[in-house]
């Protein structure tokens, strides 16, 4: 299969059953993507995937298979934001939405996902777009704050 | 010790007073008072590892990758308790690239949860039996389904109730209770004061079994080279592990290295190495290859401790006045198969002021997952049954929830009778009520409810009745009710010794804070940096701290009990204060002045005064070459005789929809005093997660085992329910002013667990408040709600 995960074109062999989320981490070596509860629960493997012409959408790489993913784009937090940050995480520092930082990318890339579909999105788009990412530290009044500034600034082309 | 270098003092972690020996440091600094300038204590600076963490930079150990690692899984058992007859991993091993199997006997002499592990006497539904390692975690999962396990079961016992009934199935052999149940603390004449009470309110609590559910689960990476043992492991306590490690192996202190870099949360379960650990380590020993062992969801909740399960029988005696008579309180814990002896009792001693107290705690052997320290391990319980009772008792005397708290206000530490180092519980009170908009009940202008005089008078009630609460309220039309409630809490959170660091100037005017402490998404690092900024008057930006080390840091204790900023943060602002001593020592050749003339600000050293005689930093090392300035802190003893305690007050507001029985809670304010706040928007961040986790203790999380199998029904993210970003109510989240110069020379105290104790009583009180009838047992899922309003109606 042929994949493109944050620019760069891989060729590989998967297996059947490999997951997306096992070939970021294990085989290219990207880690930022993490496995929390490997059954689509709780979002800390959330990437963005980008399939033919179709706008790229945040999904579990968890519950995605490698095989399923030849030829998709995939950005996973490694290539959020390069070669400088993105609004959003300039906001996540910011506003200190990030406590012990495990569920941070999935987090983020959920977020790129809503203001990629919906360029000022309310609390309620907020809620609902970011409700499949599980935060035990509780950060979540503080991610609402950075996706909005986020938000604000991208739309001020800041 | 004629010179008292030596000295005893207290440190209360946890709820637990313990004694320990400190050398007095070599000087201790004036005490950061509430008129000191300060520059960056205080300041909000951005939390100094967040950018690792946004761009997936920062390494976790579940991340860690060793040249040649092999990966582990651990087989468990699926019954909850029996034995072994056969365990047979022939299968395990035919699985292409699975290189290894751990068997009991290979194990010997390695504790866990009080036993030994993989103990084939089973005594819990996912206790470890063996693992396996393979060249992928893929191959070791596999190989560990494929092992075949022949067991005999034996009844089981997986509630309190179950295992004291007679003739109950022995969990450990010499019984299910613990040696020191029923454990009884008591002052006064309890049974006494409450036959002459005007008011008894009894009732009976429950508290589910909840479940830490850190993002990432326990684990461990474990390399050998020789027999020196380096383990990166998940922890809350790094030098723990290390002493964990070299009992089990054998070894010399020296012979085993801990370092936690980054870590997915901790919450009280993972203070010390656990079965992943042990398990990479001998793996890692076997086949001489790294080993990273990291537990599968369903591991991490059946097995890696819990916040246990509580029944509590309260009574509460008053005068008519609402002047608190008596407090009793019997409980049981349902421990699980092991852990400490972390009751509710203890907060029913220490949050009000009455002269007879007496709780009775029975801590329950159980056929689960042994309990672990879960952020404020028994007075999260506690405070539920104290917190919801003291409401019952206000309806009974028509007093508002809040006067009669403020009437009952414990001047000083009740339980020890010694005083508060600081206590500004009341103004926690006053600006968190004012904040919250909270009125009386009397004063409400709408009046939630109605009490006639005769409701004061003396009650008696048994313990298990739902009352309406409301009876005599005018009947409201409506699905949807909303209600208002609030809570108290206190908790020991003074720190204390032993506490190490090092401040070290480098050529370049940079500076690096060493410190072996751990940073558990808390902000550790960044409290640290702060202080030692501070203290020395570097600009903040420069200043690095370096924590997660056992070989190359000194010692500090594990990151529990809200202890860091306390315990550390004088030990890093001493060896700051010592390395600025040194630093203006050789400034003040260089600058032509004496030391007394002498400051720091922003890493630049200036003659006071003489704006045109400054040097920075930079200048300073540059022309001190590799001549380094190094400065040493230790933590010194608390104050004597002293209650060393932080505060806070809850206010809840929440809606119940009476046809499914859904809470919702709107929002809640929260009012804390911690004595001095390093970094606001970083304690702010604290109380909001522990206000979070309170809320899905009070709605949601529950761990569910079935009675008849003895097998935990929701081990996963999906089906034990932590709150997602849409349960998330406004909360407004404060400290009061104020700094705690008698507590320590920084004036700060803990903060990160006594957010979680008030919340989930504020919200079962404001669900009280709104339908009229008290819900006993948490959590207060829709059917729970449905069935009280059923009782009432």
């Amino acid at each position: 299969m042929q994949i493109t995960v944050n620019g760069t074109s891989h060729d590989l062999d998967v297996a059947g059953h490999e997951t997306l989320l096992g070939v970021l981490r294990d085989r290219l070596s990207l880690t930022g993507t993490k496995l929390s509860c490997g059954r689509g629960e709780c979002g800390a493997c959330t990437v963005l995937m980008k399939t033919g012409g179709a706008p790229r959408r945040a999904v579990y790489s968890c519950l995605t298979l490698a095989a399923a993913s030849d030829g998709a784009t995939i950005t996973t937090i490694e290539g959020l934001g390069t070669p400088t940050m993105h609004p959003l995480q300039e906001a996540f520092i910011a506003h200190d939405a990030v406590q012990c930082g495990f569920c941070t990318p999935g987090q983020i890339l959920a977020a790129t996902a809503l203001l990629d579909e919906n360029a000022s999105p309310s609390e309620a788009d907020i809620r609902a777009a970011l409700s499949g990412n599980l935060c035990r530290c509780g950060t979540y009044p503080k991610i609402v704050l950075a996706v909005q500034e986020a938000a604000r600034r991208m739309a001020s082309g800041g | 010790m004629a010179d008292k270098r030596f000295v005893a003092t207290k440190v209360e972690v946890e709820g637990r007073e313990e004694t320990r020996i400190v050398e007095m440091p070599e000087f201790e600094p004036a005490p950061w008072t509430a008129d000191t300038r300060m520059d960056v204590v205080g300041q909000c600076v951005p939390r100094v590892d967040a950018l690792e963490k946004v761009t997936g930079r920062a390494v976790y150990t579940a991340d860690t990758a060793r040249p040649g690692m092999l990966y582990a899984q651990i087989v468990r058992a699926s019954i909850a308790h029996g034995r072994v007859k056969t365990l047979d991993l022939a299968a395990a091993l035919e699985i292409p690239g699975v290189r290894a199997v751990l068997l009991r006997e290979e194990v010997d002499g390695i504790r866990y949860d009080g036993g030994q592990l993989f103990d084939q006497t089973i005594r819990f539904a996912g206790q470890p039996l063996a693992a396996v390692c393979a060249e992928t975690q893929e191959a070791a999962n596999r190989g560990a389904r494929a092992a075949i396990v022949r067991v005999e079961t034996k009844p089981h016992a997986v509630s309190s109730e179950a295992a004291l009934r007679p003739n109950a199935p022995k969990v450990p052999s010499q019984g299910n209770t613990s040696k020191n149940s029923p454990r009884v603390t008591a002052r006064g004449d309890v049974d006494a004061a409450i036959a002459a009470a005007d008011v008894v309110v009894r009732r009976e609590y429950r508290t589910p079994g909840a479940l830490h559910s850190a993002m990432e689960p326990h684990g461990a990476v474990a390399e050998w080279l020789g027999d020196q043992l380096t383990v990166w492991e998940s922890t809350q306590g790094i030098f723990n592990t290390r002493s964990d490690l070299a009992e089990a192996f054998g070894l010399k202190l020296t012979q085993v290295r801990v370092i936690k870099e980054y870590m997915g949360g901790g919450f009280g379960a993972k203070n010390g190495a656990g079965a992943p650990t042990y398990v990479a380590a001998a793996l890692a020993r076997k086949t001489k290859l790294p080993v990273r062992c990291v537990n599968h969801r369903e591991g991490e909740q059946v097995d890696s401790g819990n916040r246990p399960g509580t029944t509590q029988r309260v009574t509460l005696a008053a005068a008519r006045d609402g002047t608190l008579t008596a407090i009793a309180m019997d409980a049981e814990i349902a421990m699980g198969v092991g852990g400490w002896f972390a009751g509710p009792g203890k907060i029913y001693n220490e949050l009000y002021e009455c002269p007879n107290v007496r709780t009775t705690e029975t801590f329950v052997y159980t056929h689960m997952g042994a309990m672990a320290s879960f952020r404020a391990p028994g007075h999260v319980e506690g405070a539920f049954g104290l917190e919801c009772a003291m409401d019952a008792l206000a309806r009974d005397l028509a007093i508002d929830p809040l006067e009669l708290r403020r009437k009952n206000y414990a001047a000083h530490d009740q339980e020890k009778n010694r005083r508060y180092s600081s206590k500004r519980l009341d103004e926690c009170y006053r600006l968190g009520a004012e904040r919250f908009g909270w009125t009386a009940f009397s004063a409400a202008a709408e009046p939630r409810m109605k009490y006639s005089a005769a409701s004061a008078a003396r009650i008696d009630r048994s313990s298990d009745e739902h009352r309406d609460i409301r009876r005599d309220a005018p009947a409201e039309n409506g699905r949807f009710k909303r209600g208002k409630g609030m809570s108290s809490i206190s908790w020991g959170a003074g720190g204390g010794p032993p506490a190490y660091a090092t401040v070290r100037l480098n050529p370049d005017g940079t500076v690096d804070v060493l410190t072996g402490s751990q940073d558990l998404g808390t902000g550790a690092r960044t409290v640290f940096a702060q202080i030692a900024a501070e203290a020395l008057g570097a600009n903040v930006h420069d200043v690095r701290a370096i924590i997660g080390d056992t070989e190359r840091l000194p010692y500090t204790g594990n990151s529990w009990g809200s202890q860091t900023t306390a315990s550390v943060g004088p030990a890093v602002r001493m060896a700051a204060e010592d390395a600025r001593r040194k630093l203006f020592d050789a400034a003040s050749a260089m600058l032509d002045a004496s030391h007394d003339a002498l400051e720091a600000r922003q890493s630049i050293v200036r003659v006071r005064g003489k704006p045109d005689r400054a040097m920075t930093f930079a200048e300073i090392g540059d022309k001190l070459g590799d001549v380094m300035i190094i400065g040493q802190g230790s933590r010194g003893p608390n104050p004597d005789h002293t209650a060393l305690f932080s505060f806070g007050a809850q206010f809840a507001e929440v809606e119940v929809d009476t046809e499914t029985g859904r809470v919702r809670v709107l929002r809640i304010v929260a009012a804390h005093d911690s004595g001095r706040i390093i970094n606001p928007r970083l304690a702010e961040s604290q109380l909001e997660g522990g206000i979070l986790q309170g809320l899905g203790f009070a709605l949601f999380e529950e761990r569910v085992l079935d009675e008849s199998l003895g097998l935990p029904l929701n081990p996963t993210m999906h089906d034990y329910k932590i709150p997602t970003l849409s349960d998330l109510p406004a909360i407004e989240a404060f400290f009061v002013p104020g700094v705690d110069t008698v507590a320590n020379h920084t004036g700060a105290k803990g903060l990160a667990e006594p957010p979680i104790i008030g919340t989930a009583p504020a919200i079962a009180n404001a669900v009280a408040d709104a339908i009229g009838v008290e819900v006993l047992e948490l959590p207060l899922t829709p059917w729970r709600v449905l069935a009280a309003l059923e009782r009432r109606s």
